[in-house]
């Protein structure tokens, strides 16, 4: 289909009314988790996958992505004025962002990161409305072995670029693909590790796994230690930025958005590391690096683009390929499923309306966001008012209700539980939950590629090296797990992972 | 002292939990190469599993890593611990207390036990969010909650 008629079809879907209001209803929620420290798009968007349900599958896709790049831009604001990310990508806004907000230019830093967002995530759009239907018509020939390959360097991608130890983020991710097999064998039928209970017999939820590993497990995280905040007291001020803002931002915005969008692409990637490369890259690209981290607005430009840029490259793997690049890719890919809708090559022949509405509603979602944070800004900030002790038993009681809402199963609400004092655990002894997560929602696909693979090539294991698409995404899989053990490879691994952290 | 690195305790669950996981994937049937069973995938990443497992744990029995106890000097772990356990009580009662009591009592405790706020807060918060949520999700989104089994009878609604 052609790409000008497409997204005149996808305009139809986005701009019919309770379209327009799902995606109001995901670009204020998604800003609101955003600004929220301690609860990000992953637990907003499973605690909403059960209300998809009672709408059209293109209402609730349309509401779910709203999240996801909602709160991309309200990461933002808590980053400035609290000095806290709002969610996980906004961890280099804070450096330089908050030091702006106290030294009175909290407004156009905030202003800024509206800006730059905006202007990334339309570019992100365009590239993915262009890359899309080029990247499905490739992605048809892809067999069992390509797929299972690709979906092997996502994983490694993934271990390589989380903090610390790879050998734990491996260990984490081939524990995520065990408990994602757990239920009825695809090919025979076979219960696997379901110790005769009838409530594992179709697997466990990927809703009760992710709130517990994420939404229960940073609760409990949170409330062993004391949470203090120090909201910028100071005027905002305009939001505008001056003419010398803007033309020292205009660089970052663009470089940002280009680095953020091909990061978001490749699988394992993603907003959190655009960010920081950004950041990385502005600062050895200005004539001033000494500005930086003391209130230097190329350091809130580069990075707000990068990781909104990212948000709408990671929909290219899912959109085309029918594989999520990382967890809240994966949560959609739950939601299509929900809705009996396979995401891949042939999505964009068989539900056009889907894709290009969805494709059309983060241009209308972007213009939403823009009127949304640059005048609502007061109301946010009293929202990051609410002391901890009174929201932390709300998102609590939030997550039992979205979990038990999923499945209508009691056993979901110990499912998270279980998994919450897992995913606690974790944190304490430096285990990271995404590759669990990612594993868990591949680990099916992963298997059944490998199985179908080995019974095309009757055993053996050359199939995997003869097709070129798999023999390059091994050799890149296997060179990031080598990495580590070359001296000067892991250095640079860990300096990535220590500057992650500072 | 190596015995009280997190490294060494970390990795020897992992090891154990690997080793279940391989042992499962054995009984399952590992098939062949050209007809992989059901436990093929299983055995495999079962192996995966305690080998990097078994190189944690070593790295903890040569001094890597902080020490057990350092992972919880100063935390307040008693809040951890009573909200794990308000969690669990919740899940048991869920079914026979219904949505509005349970949530009620679970705002509740957390409000006043966990992390202390005047009841001049906590008690409407807690009123006003369960009955709320129960409202949207019974009423308008028609999302069915437990009514509670114990006192279904004596609820007008």
């Amino acid at each position: 289909m052609d790409v000008i008629a497409g997204l005149g079809q996808g305009f139809l879907v986005a701009l019919d009314p309770i379209n327009l209001l799902y995606c109001f209803i995901g670009v204020f929620i998604g800003t609101l988790v955003g600004v929220l420290p301690g609860i990000g798009p992953v637990s907003a968007m499973s605690l909403l996958l059960p209300v998809t349900l009672s709408g059209t599958p293109e209402s609730g896709i349309i509401m779910m992505a709203g999240i996801y790049y909602g709160s991309m831009y309200g990461g933002s604001t808590t980053a400035v004025l609290v000095n806290i990310p709002g969610e996980a990508a906004s961890v280099v806004t804070c450096i330089d962002g908050h030091e702006m907000a106290k030294r009175g230019r909290a407004g156009p830093a905030l202003g800024i990161a509206a800006l730059g967002s905006f202007v990334a995530g339309t570019f992100s759009i365009v590239a993915l409305m262009l890359v899309a239907p080029a990247l499905s018509r490739v992605a048809v020939a892809f067999g069992p072995p390509e797929y299972f390959s690709l979906m092997v360097l996502g994983l490694s991608i993934l271990s390589f670029l989380t903090q610390g130890s790879m050998a734990k983020a491996l260990l984490m991710a081939a524990v995520g693909v065990v408990i994602g097999l757990i239920g009825l064998d695809q090919i025979n039928a076979m219960p696997r590790l379901t110790f005769d209970r009838l409530e594992l017999v179709d697997g466990i939820g990927l809703i009760p796994v992710v709130m517990g590993l994420f939404g229960v497990a940073e609760i409990l995280t949170n409330i062993e230690q004391q949470i203090r905040r120090d909201i910028v007291q100071s005027r905002i001020g305009s939001l505008w930025p001056s003419k010398e803002d803007l033309k020292a931002s205009a660089g970052p915005v663009a470089r940002g958005t280009v680095l953020g969008f091909l990061l978001g692409i490749l699988p394992g990637g993603g907003a959190v590391i655009s960010s920081f490369a950004s950041y990385a890259i502005e600062k050895k690209l200005s004539r001033t690096p000494e500005r930086f981290g003391k209130g230097a607005i190329e350091g809130v430009a580069g990075p707000e683009s990068a990781n909104n840029a990212a948000a709408g490259g990671a929909f290219i793997p899912l959109m085309t390929l029918g594989i999520p690049p990382n967890v809240v890719m994966a949560l959609l890919l739950g939601a299509f499923v929900i809705h009996g809708l396979q995401p891949g090559p042939l999505m964009m022949s068989q539900n056009p309306q889907i894709f290009w509405g969805i494709v059309a509603s983060m241009y209308v979602g972007n213009i939403m966001l823009l009127v949304l944070n640059m005048p609502l800004i007061g109301m946010w900030v009293q929202v990051l008012k609410a002391p901890y002790k009174i929201l932390f038993p709300l998102i609590l009681m939030f997550c039992i209700v979205g979990v038990f809402a999923s499945g209508n199963a009691v056993f979901d609400v110990f499912v998270m539980i279980g998994t919450g004092v897992l995913g606690y655990l974790m944190r304490k002894f430096g285990y990271e939950a995404a590759p669990l997560v990612l594993a868990f929602v591949l680990g099916p696909m992963l298997e059944n590629n490998l199985r179908k693979s080995l019974i095309l090539s009757e055993g053996t294991f050359d199939i995997f090296v003869v097709r070129p698409i798999s023999l390059v995404c091994l050799l890149i899989a296997a060179a990031l797990l080598i990495a580590p053990l070359l001296p000067a490879l892991r250095k640079k691994r860990e300096k990535v992972a220590l500057d992650a952290t500072d | 002292m190596m015995l009280r690195r997190a490294e060494f305790w970390g990795g020897l669950f992992w090891l154990a939990i690997g080793a279940f996981v391989a042992w499962q994937g054995w009984l399952l049937e590992l098939g062949t190469l050209r007809e992989p069973g059901s436990g093929f995938v299983f055995f495999w990443l079962g192996l995966i599993i305690v080998a990097f497992a078994t190189s944690i744990a070593i790295g903890g029995l040569r001094g890597e890593g902080p020490l057990l106890g350092d992972l919880w000097r100063g935390a307040r772990w008693r809040n951890v611990l009573l909200v794990v356990l308000a969690l669990i009580a919740f899940g048991f009662m869920f079914e026979r207390l219904g949505f509005v009591i349970c949530s009620l009592a679970l705002l509740l405790f957390l409000m006043t036990v966990v992390d202390p706020v005047r009841p001049t807060i906590s008690i409407p918060v807690s009123l006003i969010a369960a009955v709320g949520v129960w409202y949207v999700l019974e009423k308008m989104l028609l999302v069915q909650l437990p009514k509670g089994t114990w006192v279904e009878d004596f609820i007008p609604f």
